[in-house]
């Protein structure tokens, strides 16, 4: 009786333990995961950031104007106004 | 007795091997505590010591225009360290460094790497990513990169006395950057983290300053100057549209700022500028009831102080009512109505206007003005056509925008101000006083003889004041070296915004006329300039044709 109990208790302290390390060990995985993807937040962010200033870049006035007027476009005249309908 | 002895040693037989069992039990326990206390807790952060000095920098706001368009934001860049008691070869890193990065002293950074007690050196921040790729390939030991913000201004030199500065550690040392740093808006940071507060907007229209700066420019280039300056204002809430001085300034180029030889010419340096004051006097005589419009100055001889005379370019020989005096910019009509009306209440008109105190905007302080050191009847007469008293550009800007707006005053600023916080400021002149003005500067566009009347764009209703002032040289004022400005403010029946158009040394347009009047070169840029910004600012033209 004694020595089935001794055996139990033995199987279920290996069963305990296994147990305990393979949740480390997930613990450990996710955590890696958890670095990984901040790290993969970090640098999204550092491009998104870079992108802004290049978009900011591409689209500055000077630029813009040259652009503009290579199409033959130039600012509004005032005699370029009109109203719809006729009304005033 | 040997039954006893054996019965004795049986028991301590027993004893002995109880103790063992105890023993291995205790250490079988501790074993498996230990490995519990390993398996939940786990190991701790291993922690590496370091001898680097904990480097802070600083995380900004990005700044925007009024419609959100970036002026200059953080991108994360490498930058390059060193640790001295990793490098074996002092002389080859120096070497190939200075190579690689061009800027780099060999012998400087060969002194620098010397103390092996030192285990940080920094060597460039901010690197640009190729640059970084060509040190990174040299794959020399005992250097290594940190991820760090950098700012950049993707606009380039479009704004760049306004917007200022930063210094390596991201933290602003001029202009807007500055004040974002007292209003406690930069947050210290390690490594590169992008901050997550709101943009600072500006009052600034980036497609309105594009337009002033290139307007500038091409008028430098024409009038050959030697500099200019141009400020759009809303006449009301004192928001600063666009503001320029050429030459303009790059805040990518670290440490351009401030140049020396590319002041901010708007609300760095005070000047004097000269006819436009006339403006103010005859709205003090007006304010105050010493004249109407109507009421007529006998100009048509010279007003003498002692040995100093104040005479009028093109007399017209006969007297002159206020109107005329404005409209011809009669320099003795000006004194005489502000000797008529006197020192002190002259004094007290200009401080009530706002043009005796420093004042100071988003960007800094403001140039203070320069008075007279002794307020006497000279001074009055000279400063009642812009000389002798001297101020900076802007302040007088935001002074002219209550003669024009109904007499209320004007804070300038560099900031959008949120939509329905635009009170009107302290009252200063009477709403008929500022009506009386507008009309002025509006008949000095349209009438034929009118000083402004190159100002004119066709249905925008443009009025406004010019100003040649002689500036100031070794012994006196130099005849040749002017500035021209013209301040004008639109649409003039009910202004929406006031401009000024500054021209430093303008020389006379080749080929086409002699003078270097601001009639001729700064009314005209300003016409220029009108016909591009009105479109953006939202101003529409008067006449406008019906489409069906």
């Amino acid at each position: 009786m004694r020595r089935v109990l001794a055996i139990l208790a033995g199987l279920a302290s290996v069963l305990a333990a296994t147990w305990l390390y393979s949740l480390k060990h997930d613990t450990a995985r996710l955590e890696a995961t958890v670095h990984a993807t901040e790290r993969a937040i970090e640098k999204a962010e550092g491009d998104i950031a870079a992108l802004k200033a290049e978009r900011a870049w591409l689209g500055r006035p000077d630029r813009i104007d040259e652009l503009a007027r290579k199409q033959g476009l130039e600012p509004i005249r005032p005699e370029q106004y009109g109203r719809i309908g006729g009304r005033p | 007795m040997t039954a006893l002895a054996a019965n004795g040693s049986a028991v301590s037989i027993r004893l002995r091997m109880l103790a063992v069992a105890a023993g291995l039990a205790l250490a079988t326990l501790a074993v498996a505590g230990q490995l519990l206390r390993l398996g939940t807790v786990g190991f701790g952060d291993a922690s590496m010591a370091s001898a680097e000095p904990i480097n802070q920098s600083f995380s900004r706001p990005d700044i925007v225009d009024r419609d959100g368009r970036i002026i200059a934001t953080d991108v994360a860049a490498n930058s390059l360290f060193a640790d001295p008691a990793l490098i074996f070869d002092r002389d080859e890193v120096a070497e190939k460094l200075s190579r690689a990065l061009p800027g780099i002293d060999a012998e400087e950074l060969r002194a620098q790497l010397a103390d092996r007690n030192r285990r940080f050196v920094w060597i460039r921040r901010g690197l640009a990513p190729i640059e970084a790729q060509r040190v990174h390939d040299l794959g020399l030991p005992g250097l290594a990169f940190r991820r760090e913000l950098k700012r950049v201004y993707p606009s380039g030199s479009l704004l760049g006395h306004i917007v200022g500065q930063v210094n390596p550690d991201n933290r602003g040392i001029s202009g807007i950057e500055h004040f974002i740093d007292e209003s406690g808006a930069a947050e210290p940071v390690h490594g590169a983290v992008t901050s997550s507060a709101q943009p600072v907007r500006l009052s600034v229209d980036l497609g309105v300053q594009h337009a002033v700066l290139d307007e500038l420019t091409k008028a430098v280039a024409r009038y050959r100057a030697t500099g200019a300056a141009g400020l759009v204002m809303n006449v009301s809430s004192g928001e600063i549209v666009a503001a320029a001085s050429w030459p303009p300034i790059d805040p990518n180029v670290p440490g351009s700022i401030p140049d020396k030889d590319k002041p901010d010419r708007l609300q760095g340096g005070v000047y004097e500028l000269g006819s436009m004051f006339k403006a103010l006097t005859i709205a003090m005589s007006l304010d105050d009831g010493l004249a109407t419009l109507d009421k007529v100055y006998d100009v048509t001889r010279p007003l003498t102080f002692g040995r100093f005379e104040i005479t009028d370019l093109h007399s017209l020989g006969r007297p002159l009512s206020v109107r005329d005096i404005f409209i011809h910019s009669s320099n003795v009509g000006a004194a005489m109505m502000a000797m008529e009306a006197g020192n002190s209440r002259q004094l007290v008109f200009l401080a009530r206007m706002g043009l005796t105190e420093p004042i100071r905007t988003e960007a800094g302080p403001v140039a203070p003005p320069l008075l007279p050191q002794r307020w006497g009847n000279v001074e009055t007469a000279t400063i009642a056509f812009g000389h002798g008293i001297a101020v900076a550009p802007l302040q007088f800007t935001a002074v002219m925008a209550s003669l024009v707006n109904g007499g209320h005053r004007v804070t300038p600023t560099f900031l959008a101000r949120p939509l329905g916080s635009d009170s009107p400021g302290e009252v200063v002149i009477k709403p008929a006083t500022s009506a009386a003005i507008r009309e002025l500067m509006r008949l000095n566009v349209t009438m034929a003889h009118g000083t402004g009347r190159r100002a004119e764009v066709e249905g925008y209703r443009v009025g406004g004041k010019t100003g040649t002032a002689e500036m100031p040289g070794k012994g006196g004022y130099k005849e040749k070296s002017v500035i021209s400005s013209f301040v004008s403010a639109l649409p003039m029946d009910h202004p929406r915004y006031i401009m000024l158009v500054s021209l430093f040394e303008p020389q006379p347009e080749e080929g086409k006329s002699h003078g270097i009047t601001a009639g001729l070169n700064a009314a005209p840029v300003t016409a220029a300039i009108v016909e591009r910004v009105a479109p953006i600012l939202g101003v529409l033209p008067r006449r406008v044709a019906t489409v069906r």
